[in-house]
């Protein structure tokens, strides 16, 4: 402690600039971890706080997916023994249109049962005029809301409030506001409630629940009942506490949060190059000082723990700052997660609040002060290696000697290998993530030496553009492995992830691009609402020939596509009707035969599934699955395996009239129209409109449109990477800066001398920022060589475990070729003001003997 | 010529320390100067003066008639470029760089032409006797011919005045006197005005004129003839 | 009228509550025997609509009077069938809230009867119906059609103690109660409204789950007709019923007028009887989900 503040702290003021770098890039990293980690938590536990306060005192929830199911389940349920009350429930998300409000959370309840589960207080205004449950009952149009959205947008009893549905946008009239309670700030107080069968009209939902809710009766455990209702319901059905909700939204999200998780730790590991970088420079520039320490008595011991206590204070104080940054901004990065995921995945939800948890500040505190101190492990054990006798001498000490040369090579040789062979063998997932981690470690064993190599090989080609500045730019790269390399390795990490993901956002487009050519090809789109993955309302059958009859329409296909949970995971079922489909939109399946795989299907005897969800639950053409409808278990087997790209956990397709017979539904949710030859698009889609203004909700889309609608989610999803990426390359932009800040305090004399002899400052300069370039240029050539090995390994890890695609490998050499002027332009702006600080010091001071 | 005009120079700090009081001096054209004077006399300060490295805190540095005073720091370069050369007493070359690179140096910096850069470097490793060295990194050398490299940089383009900052302070005493009988040769030859900074008495001895300083003033300023 | 509005809107605020709240412990306490013993629209439509609201049950030998009296005004009331045009008004402290109408119509003897209940106003309301259909070995099934949505619902009633859609009637107030879980004790003579009455003390049993400690009724000796029943949680009374005009309508003497004070709320429902008539002819098939449908 005394040798931290006797020592350490001299140090630290004198280069405050560094230490401020230094902590910086711990910030960093830990900011972007706690910001990710914190707005995905929040978001989560909104949504899981939002079924909470909407399930009160629910016990239980059946549930088939999110197709709803019959009324008559209700009966069963409420015949069950072990159920004291049972209550049906829709929920509908629907558009406010009240700028700023966003949706509007619809809960459709019975009210003469309701109130044993959930509390209604209902506060009426001075005016109050009508709130008679009878009339409550009796008019469709009958809504109530929380106090807090009443308040907000100034509605009282009997206000009218316009919402959307089925039949077009259709006002209704508040009857009653419910007082603050928990109930009230479900969805950030966006809630609204209606009469149940009010509901099912308005949104087109037949005679069909959307869940279950009930609690046990006195006497019976809720294992017992769950055990009990599974049993009377059958397997199509999900039977689980509330919380089980939040869960499957968080199955859902799992490919989404692995990247979340990818990223933040990628912040934290090249925050970790920094402090590395940062602590091996001052372990070489403190050496003479360390000398005198050892020749005082101080143990390597103690020299070791100094420098891991430098580390660890510099560590948390950057970690202090990071978790005050992360929280701070992680509102704005919730918010659009919140969005990425409405839009994404049609799950509406209310991040109201961001609330950081105090086990992950925690969690990140600690992994920041961690991170820091594994950062300094080596320069602090090359510290208490200090031999005194030899630090006090004059000498160069920077260079790699050659036995350490050779130690690493030997040492990345081994685990190449080591990597390689984890690659051919295959099979197992940590066998797969240990050849990935390997392939990182070897790349970073070997980036001193490779950096050393290009700067050699740069050389004359510096010489040779700029005589003087260029060569000695170079000299300071070769004279300086370690001050360099680190910063190549941050940069070489980062921009290996860049590569990686443009390579994998490039090759999902291109996947993307070709499957809606294929699969999506009717010239018009009809759907219930604006937004394609929303799934709140559904058209009734009988418009398929309605739509048929307006004139310009060759065809009309419906399309049911709904979320079942297959193997506890949640999975889309989308019903089609197969032999029209065959004919316009024929698609070659991966595995297995067309011919026969429409044949099959069409006959309701096979299902077609996507090659992602094979590929993430292991299915065989021809291997018989079982997926649970509420109206039994679907036994077939796979008859085809195709490309696509609906949903990310996989896609199960059926024919229309097999949905039909175990859902007992018969709604659709989109109409695929097809044009007669010489009708024009958009004059059928004004037919469309037309024919049913004010009469449906009918949002008509061409088939640009909805590419372009697909293309836009997917740009949404790969812009959170985007962000991510850009705090890795700030990150490794940092580490520039601090390899040049102390560059220039090394090369302090050489500038003095260049100065003397007739270095004007634009030369200065120069010589910095080639120098700086020169960090970007190697940075960029490593960086794209470990990003190819990266995008391997990205796309295997998209295909294996998060997304099950089969993404080709393609390396993105728009992304590369813009990657270049973008880096080196940043390398350039970390060198200015180092360039500067060289330029402006006193000339004397920089000729005077040490 | 160079001019010093009532040089005042203080370094401020926690304590403030005159370095020089009042100096003023007139060197004309190819005359050949030592300033001797204890450590902390002031002698470095007025070399850095004169080379334009430093500022004074009141009085005019005049380089052939033009004041120095109130040019930026490029303007001072140019001036140091193009009449300045200055040697070292740890010579100051740059270890990465080979002889003739080092030599090349102040003319790249000129923007010479990359062929005739070479053969003036050349030229002036050979005026300096080194002309199996040219290819040689400066910690191949020993200490004198480091220090002829240096002066060969030095003299890169010839200029009218030569600083030299204790040059054989870091040599031996006959490598030393070899050193200084290269700049008294070189002086001889191409003319121009060498100052010399020195506490080495035979150095200041081969000078036609010998400056003393102490404690920030000129105590003594000896002409001596041939 | 608005000063009535205003104060009917301040009781509220006191802590009234549109769906009533059932918390989870009342509930627990009804549970076991919710299902089956609890239906209180059915009793509430089944008994003609509060003209019989206590049947009575031997106990004891010292209760027998008691019990006989209860027994012989159930009695009393028997009817094939029934239809009246009722209207219901929701008073605060200070004024009507809303008034209601309906038509009733049931038919068919106690345990076994079907009744069918159509709102005829206020507007906003009207079309509604009920439809109650009693079993004798079980729950009654229990329907309502709302027309503007062009639908009938089950109605699942799950807790007794809850207001009847918004009036000062609990269901359980609605409710038959059940002879034999009722013990019945003679408190003496006492006049209401200036007929003389027996004064009948009623306690549920063990067996016998209720909101209320304890009831007081008061049976006219004339006529055998219920006059006023207080019911009590504790010591407390917190709702009274008081029947008033009684009139002989075809040799059954009917209140026509029901009052029913929440004492809590200090607010009161009034219930007319019109066009009162019993053995009306009827037909089984308008007692049906398809009949209530029909307008």
């Amino acid at each position: 402690m005394i040798l931290l503040r006797l020592i350490s702290w001299p140090y630290f003021r004198k280069h405050v600039l560094r230490t401020m770098l230094t902590t910086a890039g711990i910030v960093l990293g830990v900011a972007v971890f706690v910001a990710m980690r914190t707005a995905n938590q929040s978001v989560l536990f909104a949504f899981s706080r939002t079924v909470d306060r909407i399930a009160g005192k629910t016990e239980l929830q059946v549930t088939a997916g999110e197709t709803g199911f019959d009324e008559d389940i209700l009966e069963i349920v409420q015949a069950a023994s072990s159920v004291r009350v049972a209550v049906p429930v829709i929920e509908a998300v629907v558009d406010t249109n009240i700028k700023g409000e966003g949706s509007l959370l619809i809960l459709g309840v019975d009210m003469t049962g309701d109130r044993s589960l959930r509390e209604y207080d209902l506060e009426s205004g001075e005016e109050a005029v009508i709130d008679d449950p009878l009339v409550f009952l009796a008019q469709p149009d009958s809504i109530i809301l929380t106090k807090e959205f009443a308040e907000k947008n100034r509605f009282a009893v009997g206000s009218r409030l316009p919402l959307g549905t089925v039949e077009g946008e259709k006002r209704f009239t508040v009857r009653g506001i419910m007082k603050s309670s928990g109930l009230t700030s479900a969805f950030g107080g966006n809630l609204a409630i209606m009469d149940i069968y009010a509901a099912q009209k308005t949104f087109g939902r037949g005679r069909k629940f959307d869940r279950i809710d009930l609690a046990v009766k006195p006497g019976h455990t809720i294992a017992e009942s769950e055990q009990e209702l599974r049993t009377l319901v059958g397997p199509g059905f999900q039977v689980d506490p509330p919380s089980g909700r939040g869960q499957q939204f968080e199955a859902m999200l799992g490919a989404y949060s692995m990247m979340v998780s990818i990223s933040s730790l990628f912040a934290l590991f090249i925050g970790m190059f920094i402090i590395y970088n940062s602590f091996a420079i001052a372990v070489t520039e403190r050496r003479s000082e360390v000398g005198i320490l050892r020749a005082l008595g101080a143990t390597r011991r103690q020299i070791r723990w100094l420098f891991l206590g430098e580390s660890a204070v510099t560590g948390l104080i950057g970690s202090l700052g990071g978790l005050v940054f992360g929280v701070l901004v992680a509102r704005a990065v919730a918010a659009s997660i919140g969005g990425l995921i409405t839009d994404v995945y049609g799950v509406a939800q209310h991040a109201g609040e961001v609330t950081a948890s105090f086990a992950l500040l925690a969690g990140a505190l600690a992994i920041g002060v961690a991170t820091s101190i594994v950062a300094a492990l080596i320069p602090a054990q090359n510290a208490a290696r200090v031999d005194p006798v030899r630090a006090l001498q004059k000498g160069k000490y920077q260079v790699l000697s050659a036995g350490e040369s050779r130690a690493r090579m030997l040492a990345a040789a081994i685990l190449a290998a080591v990597s390689i062979v984890c690659l051919t063998v295959g099979g197992s997932r940590v066998v797969f993530y240990a050849g990935y981690l390997l392939a990182v470690v070897v790349s970073l064993l070997l980036s001193p030496l490779l950096s050393l190599g290009f700067a050699r090989m740069i050389r004359p080609l510096l010489k040779w553009a700029r005589p003087v500045e260029g060569a000695l730019a170079a000299d300071s790269l070769i004279q300086a492995p370690r001050r360099t390399s680190a910063s190549v390795a941050a940069l070489m990490l980062s921009l290996a992830m860049v590569v990686a993901f443009a390579g994998m956002a490039r090759a999902s487009y291109t996947s993307i691009i070709d499957w809606m050519n294929t699969a999506l090809n009717p010239d018009l789109f009809v759907l219930p609402s604006q937004n394609i993955v929303t799934r709140s309302m559904w058209f009734p059958p009988a418009m398929a020939t309605e739509l048929a009859a307006i004139p310009g329409v060759a065809r009309v296909q419906m399309v049911r596509d709904v979320r079942i949970v297959f193997r506890r995971t949640p999975v889309m079922v989308i019903a089609i009707e197969t032999s029209s489909v065959q004919q316009t939109t024929r698609r070659t399946p991966v595995e297995g035969d067309a011919d026969e795989m429409y044949r099959a299907t069409a006959a309701g005897q096979g299902l077609m599934v996507s090659d992602n969800l094979a590929q993430l639950q292991h299915l065989r053409l021809g291997e018989v699955i079982e997926v649970p409808a509420p109206l039994g278990v679907i036994r077939l087997p796979i008859v085809g395996i195709v490309i696509d790209y609906s949903d990310q956990q996989g896609t199960i397709l059926m024919d229309r009239s097999l949905f039909e017979r175990y859902w007992h539904d018969d709604s659709v949710n989109v109409f695929r129209l097809y044009l007669k030859s010489g009708a024009q698009v958009p004059d059928v889609k004004q037919r469309v409109l037309e024919r049913y203004a004010g009469q449906r909700q009918v949002f008509v889309l061409t088939n640009g449109e909805l590419k372009g609608y697909i293309l836009r989610i997917t740009d949404q999803w790969f812009s959170l990477t985007s962000v991510q990426i850009a705090v890795a390359v700030l990150v490794a932009i940092l580490g520039i800066v601090n390899t040049l800040t102390v560059s220039i305090t090394d090369r302090r004399r050489e500038l003095g001398v260049l100065r003397v002899a007739g270095g004007l400052h634009g030369q200065i300069r120069r010589t910095i920022w080639l120098e700086a370039l020169s960090i970007g240029a190697i940075g960029l050539v490593l960086g794209f060589a470990l990003g190819a090995i990266n995008l391997y390994y990205i796309l295997q890890i998209v295909h294996r475990d998060i997304a099950g695609m089969r993404l080709e490998y393609e390396f993105p050499v728009s992304v590369v070729v813009a990657l270049v002027p973008t880096i080196l332009g940043a390398a350039f702006l970390a060198a200015i003001w180092p360039a500067e600080s060289a330029v402006h010091g006193s000339l004397v001071e920089a000729l005077e003997y040490e | 010529m160079i001019e010093l005009d009532h040089i005042t120079k203080r370094f401020e700090g926690q304590r403030q320390v005159t370095a020089l009081a009042d100096v003023s001096l007139v060197i004309p054209r190819g005359e050949m100067v030592s300033i001797i004077g204890p450590s902390g006399s002031g002698k470095s300060t007025l070399l850095n003066l004169v080379g334009g490295l430093d500022r004074p805190t009141s009085g005019q540095v005049r380089i052939d008639g033009a004041t120095l005073g109130g040019l930026s720091d490029d303007e001072l370069t140019r001036v140091r470029r193009d009449k300045i050369g200055f040697i070292f007493q740890f010579f100051n070359l740059l270890p990465t760089l080979s002889c003739l690179e080092n030599v090349g140096l102040p003319l790249h910096l000129r923007g010479w032409p990359r062929r005739n850069v070479d053969a003036r470097a050349r030229e002036l490793l050979t005026l300096v006797q080194l002309t199996d060295r040219m290819e040689h990194l400066p910690e191949e050398l020993s200490g004198g011919e480091r220090q002829r490299v240096a002066i060969a940089r030095a003299l890169s383009v010839y200029p009218p005045i030569i600083l030299a900052d204790e040059p054989t302070g870091n040599l031996d005493t006959q490598t030393g006197s070899d050193i200084l009988a290269l700049i008294r040769d070189l002086h001889a030859r191409l003319g121009s005005t060498v100052v010399i900074v020195t506490h080495d008495m035979s150095v200041s001895q081969s000078c036609s004129r010998t400056i003393v300083l102490r404690d920030g003033r000129v105590v003594e300023d000896v002409r001596r003839s041939k | 009228m608005n000063s009535a509005r205003r104060l009917i809107t301040k009781a509220r605020r006191a802590g009234s509550s549109l769906w009533p709240r059932a918390s989870l412990r009342d509930a627990r306490r009804t549970g076991a025997r919710l299902r089956d013993s609890v239906a209180p629209w059915q009793r509430f439509l089944a008994a003609g609509f509060l003209v019989l609201i206590v049947s009575s049950g031997y106990m004891s030998a010292q209760a027998e009077d008691a019990r006989q009296i209860v027994e012989e005004a159930q009695k009393r009331s028997d009817a094939k069938s029934q239809r009246y045009e009722g209207l219901l008004q929701v008073f605060d402290t200070k004024g009507k809230i809303a008034d209601k109408r309906w038509t009733f119509e049931r038919i068919g003897s106690h345990g076994q009867s079907k009744s069918v209940v159509r709102f005829t106003a206020p507007a906003e309301v009207k079309g509604v119906a009920l439809l109650v259909v009693n079993h004798p070995d079980r729950a009654s099934d229990q329907w309502m059609w709302t027309p503007a949505i062009e639908r009938d619902r089950r109605i699942a009633l799950q807790d007794r103690s809850t207001r009847f859609f918004g009036t000062d009637f609990s269901f359980e107030d609605l409710e038959e109660r059940d002879v034999s879980q009722y013990d019945y004790t003679l408190a003496g003579d006492e006049t209401v409204d200036a007929a003389v009455c027996w004064r009948i003390q009623s306690t549920p049993k063990q067996t016998r789950s209720s909101q209320y400690t304890r009831s007081i009724v008061w049976i006219r000796k004339d006529n055998y007709a219920f006059a006023r029943i207080e019911n009590f949680i504790r010591d407390q009374v917190v709702r009274r019923l008081n029947y008033s005009d009684i009139q002989n309508v075809q040799g059954i003497w009917t209140a026509r007028r029901l009052e029913m004070t929440d004492l809590r709320r200090g607010s009161r429902t009034v219930l007319m009887l019109e066009k009162l008539q019993y053995n009306v002819p009827m037909k089984d098939e308008d007692f049906t989900l398809q009949a209530i449908r029909r307008p």
